[in-house]
């Protein structure tokens, strides 16, 4: 009882220690927003809100679409997802057993932000 | 796969390319519409198809953020990248051990120096200038002479096709005309089975412009055995 009281008490600071690091992203310049999605709980935070949903979708997507990808060519899970179109760049990684999808502008660079996050 | 020369070309391409970097694991292209180009030995067409369907499903998606770009996958094993290169995709999936640089420049330089390339070759193939079906005028009298007249639209197309650079590449090649460059012969085909080349002018009389007519002249009509109002066949003679 006592070890799973203190399993809970490691992934609730891991989850609190990876919100304060997304808060801090959020504010750099560039950064358009995230979407935090646990198995209970989600939490988004976007500049945009009315692309909430559509973002929501894209982020789904991307994990669906990469998981189907890598199994079908037998490469293992996927640790590290980018999207690039013409002027947006979406990262999405899997961070403490929730998928986190961050978007931001293409100057943006996202290999500092996995670097930090993972 | 996709057999045509251009398909083949960018197949050794990929070929080429699996040699000179070993780290590729698979690689295909395929186009926007989802028809598969060319890949390597080791994918096979359902893995291609499934990775497709979740990509074209993506696209969609991602339309939210602007025209996709690139899609990149990173796991312990490798990296998988899907770039969009014209109308085109290319996906590399390469170990971990991959040089980036070397991706960076097949992704973004050579292939689509290649498709560049191809796409300014392709066009050689020659150029068919499809026959005309025309309705058969007998021309009469003592001026009628031994040339046929047909539309100067008619001219114009077969001319337009002469001005096609693709037409000029294939005669810079070969060092040929593909087509002669005004056109004064024509090929003329009865549904008989009867041809000959005659000399042809542009049509004078008004009234017969734009009815898709030809005028022989009533002798050339009696060596061809056909009569006002036949159909025949009339297409530039090289």
């Amino acid at each position: 009882m006592t070890e799973r009281n203190t399993e809970t008490d490691e992934t609730e600071n891991e989850l609190e220690e990876l919100q304060e690091k997304l808060q801090e992203i959020k504010d750099q310049e560039g950064i358009i927003g995230y979407i935090l999605r646990g198995t209970k709980s989600a939490s988004i935070d976007l500049k945009d809100p009315t692309k909430i949903i559509d973002y929501a979708v894209l982020s789904s997507t991307a994990f669906d679409a990469s998981t189907n990808m890598t199994e079908a060519l037998q490469m293992g899970e996927p640790k590290k997802i980018v999207i690039e179109s013409e002027e947006t760049k979406l990262l999405s990684m899997n961070v403490n057993n929730h998928r986190l999808s961050i978007f931001m502008e293409k100057t943006v660079n996202h290999n500092k932000l996995y670097k930090n996050l993972k | 796969m996709n057999r045509d020369p251009y398909a083949i070309a960018l197949n050794n391409a990929i070929t080429e390319i699996h040699k000179a970097y070993p780290d590729i694991k698979n690689s295909f292209i395929f186009t926007k519409n989802g028809t598969t180009l060319t890949g390597d030995q080791e994918t096979d067409q359902q893995t291609i198809n499934s990775i497709q369907e979740s990509f074209e499903n993506l696209k969609e998606k991602a339309k939210t953020i602007g025209n996709l770009e690139s899609f990149t996958i990173t796991t312990k094993d490798g990296e998988l990248t899907l770039s969009n290169i014209k109308d085109m995709h290319l996906l590399l999936a390469t170990s971990k051990n991959a040089d980036k640089n070397h991706i960076h420049s097949i992704t973004q330089v050579i292939i689509p120096t290649i498709l560049k390339t191809m796409e300014t070759l392709a066009p050689i193939q020659p150029q068919i200038t499809p026959p005309k079906q025309l309705i058969v005028d007998t021309l009469t009298g003592f001026f009628a002479g031994d040339s046929v007249q047909i539309d100067t639209e008619i001219v114009k197309d077969w001319t337009k096709n002469n001005d096609d650079p693709r037409a000029r590449v294939k005669a810079a090649l070969t060092g040929e005309q593909s087509t002669p460059e005004n056109i004064d012969q024509v090929k003329i085909e009865t549904f008989g089975g009867n041809s000959t080349l005659c000399k042809v002018k542009e049509i004078n009389d008004q009234n017969m412009k734009g009815k898709n007519m030809i005028r022989i002249p009533e002798k050339l009509c009696r060596t061809l055995e056909i009569n006002k109002g036949d159909l025949v066949k009339v297409e530039p003679a090289s």
